[in-house]
C-alpha cells in the first residue's frame, strides 16, 4: 500500500517528446483511471512507473521513496499487461505463484497462496493447465491472479480487459472493483472505455499529448470539464460541440433566436458552444430555440439518439429517454437546458461565467 | 529414419489423393483401389530412387564391406570374413584410443562451442549500433573451406613463426615462447578443437539468435514485476524457451563433429603417437592410406551404432522432459 506521486515527470525517446510536465499525487488506495486518445502516453506512464521505461526527467515516488532509479524487481508493484504476458511453458498454478517463487516462499506457503487467489477469481478446477489451454476470460483472471497473490504496493493496469467480450468485460470490471474495496491497494488503470473509467474510478486523469488534460472525479470531468478537450472527451456519445457567435443578448442560434448560458455576460467571447446530448429536450416547433430535420435514430433500447441536422451546424445528437419513434425527415424542435450550455474560448479553455 | 519419413511423406500424400479418386470408382472398384495404393509411391518415385541411390546403397555396401576381407593391396583377395574384422578391432589399442580421442574431442568441441555461441547469441540479441553488421561478420568462419581454415589454424600454432605459442606465453599459460603445442602429446587435441571452437560458434549463435528472438519480450518484463533478476529470467524463461533449440542442435553437432576429421586431418594427422587420432580419422587412414576398405568399414559400422544410440537415447530424453 502506498501513496504515488510525480513532480514535473517528462520522458522523451531521441528527440521525441512523449510526456511533459506530468504532476500528480495519488492516494494510498486511490483507484486511477488513466484516459486520453491513442498515442498521449498512457502507457508509457505506467511504465515509467513500473520502471520498465527510465524516465528522462522529473521524479517518481513510491510511498516516500524516490524510485527513479530503481528496477521495476525492487519497486514491489504488480503489473497487468494488455497482453497478459502468461508464461506459455508454466502451468496457472506456477504462473500464478511466480512471483513466490522468485522470493523462495517455502511450497506450502506458495500453494495456499496461489489457492487463495484462485479461489477469489473463480480458478480452481485451471490450475495444472498450461497458458494456451485457457480461453481469453480465463487468462485474464491468471494474469489478475499473478497480482494478487502477493500484497504490492500499488497495482498497474494497463487496458487488462480490451481483449475481452461485452459481457466478460461486464463482469471483470465488477470483480476489479470487489478487488479494489476488498485489498484497499492503490491501483492505477488504463483505458479506453469509457465505462470503465467512470464506474471503476475515484478520480479519473485525462491526458493528451503527454500532457495531463485535467484530473479529477468522473463526475467533475463530465460537470465541470476545464478543456474544449475533455469535455468532448468524457461521456459518451460525446458532447455537441458548434461554433458560437455571440450578440447583444446571447449567443445566435440557427433560426434567430439567442440563448444565454449560466453566468452569461457580455465580455466572455465564447468561440464554441457545447452541450451534451441528454441535456436536450426536443419539443414543438414553436417553443423550440433552434429546429432540425432527424437524419438518424439509433435505438439502444434503454435510450434512443436522434441525430438532428441544425443548419449551419455539423448533425447534433439528441438523447431520449426509452424508445422515441422518430421517422427520419421530421422536423424538429431542440430546446436547451441553460445551465448545461458550456462556453468554449478561442485557446480551448472552458470560459466560467460569472456566477457559476 | 529415413524409412519413416518416406512413409510419413506417403501417409499424407495418400489422405489428399483419395477425394479425388473417387470417380473412378465407379468404372472398377478394384483397379481404384489399386491406383490409390499405387499412385502415390509413382510420385515419389524419384525421391525414392534417389534416396536409395545416394544414402541407402553405399551404407548397404559399407555393411557388406564390413564382413569381408577388402583390401586394395590385396585386389584379388576379397573373401567373406564373417566376424574377423570386428575381433580384430576389439583387440585394436588404435581403435580403443581414437574412440576415446573422438568422446574428448567431440564433448570439447560442442561444450565450449555451444556456450560461447550462447553467449554471442545473447550479446547479438540485444540493440547496438551496427549490430546487422556484426552480426553478418560473425558468421563468417562458416564461409571459409575447412581446409584452408585448419591449415591457417596449423600455421597459427606453428612455434616458429605462429603468433599464438608467443601469445599463450606471455598470459602464463605455457612455459615457452616456442612452445609446439600441436607436438605434445598431452595437449595437442587442444589445436584442432580450438580450429573447430572458432569454426562452430557461429552455428550455435544463429540458431540461437533465432530462437532468443522468438521470445516474447512482455514475459520478461512481466517477470521483471513479479521480482526476477536477469539471471532469474535467464533461467526461468529464456533457458525453457531455447530448450528445444538446445537439444537439437547439440544432437546434430555431437553428430556432425564425432564424424568431421578435417580440422584433425590438416593440423595434426592424427599425431603426434595416435593422441589426435579420432575415429574419423582412423577410418580415413585406414581406408585411403591402408587401402583396408573391410576393416575401416568396421570401425565406421561401430561408429554408426554408437552416433545412432547417441541420437536415440538423446531423443527420448527430450520426449520424457516434454512430457513431464
Ligand atoms: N520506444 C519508443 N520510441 C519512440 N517513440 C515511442 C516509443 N514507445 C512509444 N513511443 C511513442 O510514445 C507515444 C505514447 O505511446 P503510448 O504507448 O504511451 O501511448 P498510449 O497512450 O498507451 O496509446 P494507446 O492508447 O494506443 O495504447 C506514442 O506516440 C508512441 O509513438
Ligand atoms: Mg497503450
Amino acid at each position: 500500500m502506498a501513496e504515488i506521486s510525480f513532480s514535473n515527470l517528462s520522458k522523451n525517446y531521441g528527440s521525441i517528446e512523449v510526456l511533459r510536465n506530468i504532476n500528480l499525487y495519488i492516494k494510498d488506495g486511490e483507484f486511477i483511471v488513466l484516459v486520453g486518445p491513442s498515442g498521449c502516453g498512457k502507457s508509457t506512464l505506467l511504465r515509467l512507473i513500473a520502471g520498465l521505461e527510465t524516465i528522462t526527467g522529473g521524479e517518481i515516488s513510491i510511498g516516500s521513496q524516490i524510485v527513479n532509479d530503481l528496477e521495476p524487481r525492487d519497486r514491489d508493484l504488480s503489473m497487468i499487461f494488455q497482453s497478459y504476458a502468461l508464461y506459455p511453458h508454466m502451468d496457472v498454478a506456477r504462473n500464478m505463484g511466480f512471483s513466490l517463487e522468485i522470493r523462495k516462499e517455502n511450497k506450502d506457503k506458495r500453494q495456499s497462496l496461489v489457492a487463495k487467489a484462485a479461489k477469489t477469481l473463480g480458478l480452481e478446477d485451471y490450475l495444472d493447465r498450461l497458458p494456451k489451454a485457457l480461453s481469453g476470460g480465463q487468462r485474464q483472471r491468471v494474469a489478475m491472479g499473478r497480482a494478487i497473490v502477493r500484497k504490492p504496493r500499488a497495482f498497474l493496469f494497463d487496458e487488462p480487459l480490451s481483449n475481452l467480450d461485452a459481457a466478460l468485460r461486464i463482469g471483470m470490471r465488477f470483480e476489479i472493483a470487489k478487488l479494489h474495496q476488498k485489498l484497499g491497494a492503490t491501483m492505477i488503470y488504463v483505458t479506453h472505455d469509457q465505462v470503465e473509467a467512470m464506474t471503476l474510478a475515484d478520480r479519473i486523469v485525462v491526458m493528451n499529448a503527454g500532457e495531463i488534460e485535467q484530473v479529477g472525479t468522473p463526475i467533475d470531468l463530465y460537470e465541470q470539464p476545464q478543456t474544449l478537450f475533455v469535455a468532448k472527451f468524457i461521456g459518451s456519445p460525446s458532447m455537441n460541440i458548434v461554433p458560437a457567435s455571440q450578440s447583444d443578448d446571447g449567443i445566435e442560434l440557427p433560426g434567430g433566436k439567442t440563448v444565454k448560458p449560466g453566468g452569461w455576460s457580455k465580455n466572455l467571447n465564447p468561440v464554441q458552444l457545447g452541450f451534451r446530448p441528454e441535456h436536450l429536450s426536443l419539443v414543438e416547433i414553436g417553443k423550440a430555440d433552434c429546429t432540425g430535420k432527424a437524419i438518424v435514430t439509433e435505438h439502444l433500447g434503454s435510450d434512443t439518439f436522434v441525430y438532428v441536422d441544425v443548419k449551419g451546424w455539423d448533425p447534433v445528437i439528441v438523447r431520449q429517454r426509452g424508445n422515441s419513434n422518430i421517422q427520419s425527415g421530421t422536423e424538429l424542435g431542440i430546446s436547451f437546458d441553460t445551465s448545461r450550455l458550456y462556453m468554449f474560448a478561442k485557446d480551448g479553455k472552458t470560459i466560467r461565467g460569472t456566477d457559476t | 529414419m529415413e524409412g519413416q519419413t518416406i512413409k510419413s511423406a506417403n501417409n499424407t500424400v495418400l489422405g489428399r489423393n483419395s477425394p479425388r479418386l473417387s470417380p473412378h470408382r465407379k468404372t472398377s472398384m478394384f483397379s481404384a483401389k489399386m491406383r490409390s495404393v499405387f499412385e502415390p509411391w509413382l510420385y515419389l518415385s524419384p525421391a525414392i530412387i534417389l534416396l536409395v541411390l545416394v544414402m541407402f546403397l553405399p551404407l548397404v555396401i559399407g555393411f557388406t564391406y564390413s564382413f569381408q576381407h577388402y583390401s586394395l593391396f590385396r585386389p584379388n583377395d576379397i573373401t567373406w570374413a564373417g566376424f574377423a574384422n570386428f575381433e580384430q578391432l576389439w583387440s585394436d589399442w588404435k581403435f580403443w584410443k581414437a574412440l576415446k580421442n573422438t568422446v574428448w574431442w567431440t564433448f570439447g568441441s560442442v561444450s565450449i562451442q555451444f556456450i560461447l555461441g550462447l553467449g554471442l547469441a545473447l550479446l547479438l540479441n540485444r540493440t547496438f549500433p551496427a549490430r546487422r553488421l556484426i552480426q553478418a561478420l560473425v558468421f563468417l568462419p562458416w564461409a571459409v573451406p575447412t581446409f584452408l581454415s585448419g591449415l591457417t589454424w596449423a600455421w597459427l600454432f606453428n612455434p616458429v613463426i605462429g603468433p599464438l605459442p608467443k601469445i599463450l606465453y606471455a598470459v602464463g599459460l605455457t612455459d615457452s615462447a616456442y612452445e609446439s603445442i600441436l607436438a605434445d602429446p598431452a595437449i595437442a587435441m587442444w589445436g584442432p578443437i580450438t580450429a573447430n571452437v572458432w569454426f562452430g560458434i557461429p552455428f550455435f549463435a544463429i540458431t540461437l539468435l533465432a530462437a532468443l528472438q522468438s521470445i516474447p519480450k512482455d514475459l520478461y518484463e512481466a517477470a521483471a514485476m513479479d521480482g526476477a533478476s536477469a539471471w532469474q529470467g535467464f533461467t526461468k524463461i529464456t533457458l525453457p524457451f531455447l530448450a528445444p533449440m538446445i537439444a537439437i542442435t547439440v544432437m546434430l553437432r555431437t553428430i556432425w563433429i564425432a564424424n568431421f576429421p578435417d580440422f584433425i586431418y590438416t593440423m595434426t594427422k592424427g599425431g603426434p603417437a595416435n593422441s589426435t587420432e579420432i575415429v574419423a580419422t582412423y577410418i580415413f587412414t585406414t581406408a585411403f592410406r591402408r587401402l583396408d576398405f573391410g576393416y575401416a568399414s568396421a570401425v565406421a559400422m561401430v561408429l554408426l551404432l554408437l552416433l545412432l544410440a547417441y541420437a536415440f537415447i538423446l531423443l527420448n530424453m527430450r520426449r520424457i522432459q516434454a512430457k513431464g
